[in-house]
């Protein structure tokens, strides 16, 4: 005669399957999260395209984040700089969205705009060196032309720093004292 | 496996949901703060995000005129050091200077006009707009004028210098009034009034500290308080190992040892109020030496019989030996230097005190020559700006005037009377006698709350000027204010505010006072003075020299001559010899103690106590942070049965203060000393209700000579009231414990 434990566990089964369903939604709604609701995309206070401005109109990077070469920060263009251009753009000057740029220019307001790549304080890192090292933007902050709403496609972490200045062989670029002063 | 249930079903959904709704919570939870990107709605044209520029300015926390520079980010003043080119600070600044921030950033600033709401010095004020506060005044003082009673309108500011001093003087001017009068306590009143009797200049002489090598200082304080105490500090650097193989000697005269003092080789603690004579003294010796050679010698010994080494040694208590032995050194080293300043030039004789070491200078040869005193010429850039006196005289003659109700208008501008003026001359009950008190300030102060209307000025961060350093230093120099950062709150700088008042009252001032604002007034003397200089002053050149300027922060022509090395005649010095021993209010058997309040190097006269960085900077010679005391000598406090941290009422003939005791060995056993600067009742939170203010208690005592105020000249007595109080210092205890550290020599039991 077989002893089998199946017998034994028969009261478990239905509790272990439950959690293991909650378990199962527990990622799931960390998933879902992470790609619809995270900080990684957030909505922004004006639903501003990348796509238009840097694909369809060829605008480049630089013309708007004017530092990115000369500072530790690339810049959000000023709001003068928006309007300046729409200013002169008839087509689309009732737009619900370029009725809101000109509402915060007004009101001479700036435009609260959520961060999406953030390196911590602690992190002495600088834009103008990696652009005159000839990186790309797209090497960090993804696709952002084909963008409609930024979306972070990278993970800000130190391995990742690492990772690619080992890669590219960055004199000191392992040292601690490169990014932490 | 078997079917399931329709209520196992709607579990397992149940389930799942949950967990969903879990993980999402999760998600939101792990999820960082969100932080925003502020853009600028127009940025500045040299903005840069996270790259600091340094923009050179000059400091204003004392009179000295150091050129600093401030490190500026997105706008922000991070950060204040000296400016490396200006000849006067030469890249460093002291602890006041580097506090400017904390004036600029200060939360108890006055952000809007204000107007009174309440009972006068009540304090409690209420806002008003910037076009009402100036019609207020404005109307006001045109009303005056036309009734040609603008006699009655008066201008107190702190010592205000360059532009910003021509600018009010000729709006006073224009208005009809002569009354523009300066006060500030630390003005070194019996120095200008014995210099000018001595060598007839109006402008301070070149103390070349840097090149002597012997410096006989009578009270003082050249290292902490004393006339530009950055510049003196360098100089003391390089008098003890500038040159290779020579190291300067100094020696310090005074009742209590000071930053200086404890820096010299020789600290010489004479009866107060006999300084001069000391000095007289040494002179003596050195003619009856033959130490001088002038032609005048026969004179110089008449005028000097009086002052043999035994009498006085005995009046100072210094012994005939010691005094032998100065002059000897003073005589014999290759550059010697004798000032005077602190409580030496704030008795009775104060002006006779600093002529007798004027009188020493002379004889041991040290006019206009290295290491010695060497006169500056007129200002480089010509005003009358330096000259015009800062002392007590005006503002004791305003006060009589105030009594007599001849003042309608008084227009007090970043001064402080009421707190820097001995309480019986009775200012703060002479200004209920003015209709209208407008105070130009920044902060609201014990003045501050006495006014009708406060119309807040920017600080020196933020607004226009210029400044020619006085003394100078040997050749033309003169530096620009610029506004480093954009005005925090809806201020004015005082020069705007005065454009403005003249444009309201009309007439001919705003046609005289042409400029729209105090940029374009400074630019327009800057321009005077540059085709002055240059014959062919095309704007375009002017343009190159203004923005030049304006980078460095400062204007001077090295090596030109500025005429600085004639010395005078000094036949009236050996006129105005007189026996200078200091008069003190009070008898000594009723008040057996000498009151010696001493500048701090924090707080000055007081005005730095809304600095939190200086009130807790323990002080150098005590280590005591925040509150007052009172310094004792141990063998003092041991015969009236004091201790450390008992409160005392100390009594001038005029007043009572109340504070802890401090036993100090470095004082003289007849004298109690006590910081100025503390004893605030309405200068913000950071000096609130913390310590006591001597100045208060101080007689109102007169020079003879000059009428200035002797702040040195009062006699106390102390009384135990039992309380106790913990002064809190950063040091442990003074005592060596017996492990014999040191082996004080203490003259004096």
């Amino acid at each position: 005669m077989s002893i089998s434990v199946l017998d034994a566990l028969r009261p478990a089964k239905k509790p272990a399957l439950l959690t293991l369903v909650l378990v199962i939604g527990l990622f799931v709604g960390a998933w879902v999260h992470g790609k619809y609701l995270s900080d990684r995309s957030p909505v922004q206070p004006i639903d501003f395209s990348h796509t238009i401005h840097t694909t369809d109109n060829e605008i480049p990077c630089q013309h708007c984040h004017i530092y990115a070469d000369t500072t530790p920060v690339a810049g959000v263009p000023s709001v003068s700089k928006c309007i300046g251009c729409h200013k002169s753009l008839p087509d689309v000057r009732e737009g619900p969205e370029i009725l809101k740029l000109a509402a915060y220019w007004e009101n001479r307001e700036p435009i609260p705009w959520i961060k999406v790549h953030d390196v911590p304080d602690f992190v002495h890192f600088t834009h103008k060196r990696h652009i005159k090292a000839g990186l790309e933007c797209q090497e960090c902050h993804g696709s952002v032309e084909t963008m409609d709403r930024v979306t972070r496609v990278v993970t800000i972490r130190m391995s990742w720093c690492v990772d690619c200045h080992t890669e590219k062989e960055v004199e000191n670029g392992r040292d601690c004292w490169t990014c932490h002063k | 496996m078997s079917k399931i249930s329709r209520r196992d079903l709607l579990q397992y959904i149940g389930a799942g949901g949950v967990g969903a709704v879990g993980g999402v919570l999760y998600g939101e939870s792990v999820q960082r703060n969100v932080e925003l990107l502020i853009p600028q709605v127009v940025p500045p044209d040299d903005y840069s995000p996270g790259v600091a520029s340094w923009y050179n300015t000059v400091c204003n926390q004392c009179s000295a005129g150091c050129g600093i520079s401030v490190r500026i980010r997105e706008g922000k003043a991070k950060k204040i050091e000296g400016n490396p080119v200006h000849p006067v600070s030469q890249g460093r600044t002291c602890a006041r200077g580097q506090a400017g921030l904390n004036a600029l950033y200060n939360p108890d600033r006055i952000r809007t006009p204000l107007q009174n709401a309440g009972q006068r010095g009540s304090g409690s004020f209420e806002e008003i707009s910037w076009g009402d506060a100036l019609a207020t005044v404005g109307s006001r003082l045109g009303r005056l004028k036309i009734e040609n009673n603008a006699s009655r309108v008066r201008l107190l500011t702190g010592r205000v210098r360059g532009r910003l001093d021509e600018l009010f003087a000729q709006f006073m001017g224009l208005l009809g009034s002569d009354h523009y009068q300066q006060y500030d306590f630390t003005y070194p009143s019996a120095l200008m009034a014995a210099n000018k009797t001595s060598y007839g200049t109006d402008v301070l002489p070149y103390y070349d500290i840097k090149n002597a090598t012997f410096v006989l200082s009578f009270g003082a304080d050249y290292l902490g308080t004393w006339i530009s105490p950055v510049h003196h500090s360098l100089a003391y650097g390089h008098l003890r190992h500038g040159q290779e193989g020579r190291r300067g000697k100094t020696v310090q005269i005074e009742p209590r040892m000071s930053l200086t003092g404890a820096s010299a080789d020789e600290w010489i603690p004479a009866r107060p109020g006999t300084e001069g004579l000391l000095a007289l003294g040494i002179a003596h010796a050195l003619v009856s030496d033959g130490r001088y050679q002038g032609s005048d010698r026969d004179e110089w010994s008449t005028a000097l019989a009086a002052f043999s080494p035994a009498r006085v040694s005995a009046e100072t208590e210094v012994s005939d030996d010691k005094i032998s032995q100065l002059a000897r050194e003073f005589g014999a080293s290759a550059a010697s230097l004798a000032i005077a300043g602190g409580a030496a030039a704030a008795g009775t004789n104060a002006v006779a005190s600093v002529v007798a070491v004027n009188a020493l200078n002379h004889i041991a040869g040290n006019l206009g020559k290295p290491g010695g005193v060497i006169f500056n010429s007129e200002q480089a850039f010509s005003s009358a700006a330096a000259s015009r006196p800062a002392g007590h005289q005006g503002v004791l003659d305003l006060t009589e005037a105030m009594e007599a109700g001849d003042v309608e208008v008084l227009l007090v501008h970043d001064a402080n009377p009421v707190y820097a003026l001995p309480e019986n001359v009775r200012f703060q009950q002479a200004l209920q006698n003015v209709p209208l008190i407008v105070a130009l300030s920044s902060f609201p102060d014990e003045t501050t709350e006495m006014a009708d209307l406060i119309l807040p000025t920017n600080t020196y961060l933020e607004s226009w000027g210029d400044d020619v350093p006085d003394p100078g230093v040997g050749f033309p120099v003169a530096s620009i204010s610029q506004p480093v950062v954009a005005p925090l709150y809806d201020t004015l700088s005082a020069g705007d505010i005065v454009l403005s008042l003249a444009r309201q009252i009309g007439g001919e001032l705003p046609i005289r006072m042409r400029w729209g604002t105090m940029e374009e007034f400074i630019r327009d003397r800057w321009r005077e003075e540059y085709n002055k200089r240059e014959s062919a002053g095309e704007a375009q050149e002017f343009e190159a020299f203004w923005q030049a300027s304006l980078e460095a922060g400062v204007w001077g022509q090295p090596g030109a001559d500025s005429g600085g090395n004639s010395v005078p005649s000094t036949s009236s010095t050996i006129a105005s010899i007189a026996n200078p021993v200091s008069m003190f209010a009070g008898g000594e058997s009723d008040y057996p103690l000498v009151l010696h309040p001493y500048l701090t190097a924090t707080f000055l006269d007081g005005r730095g106590a809304n600095l939190p960085w200086l009130q807790e900077l323990p002080d150098p010679m005590t280590s005591v942070v925040y509150g007052s005391w009172a310094e004792l000598n141990p063998a003092t406090a041991a015969e009236m049965g004091i201790k450390d941290g008992d409160v005392l009422e100390i009594s001038s003939p005029t007043g009572t203060v109340r504070v802890p005791a401090l036993t100090f060995p470095a004082i003289r056993p007849d004298v109690v000393a006590m910081p100025i600067g503390q004893g605030h009742k309405g200068y913000g939170r950071y000096a609130g209700d913390r310590g006591a203010n001597p100045i208060h208690v101080v007689a109102n005592q007169i020079d003879t000579q000059s009428g200035e105020l002797a702040w040195a000249a009062t006699r106390v007595k102390i009384k135990r009231t039992g309380e106790k109080l913990q002064i809190i210092k950063t040091d442990g205890v003074t005592r060596t414990l017996g492990r014999q550290i040191l082996a004080p020599k203490n003259d004096h039991g």
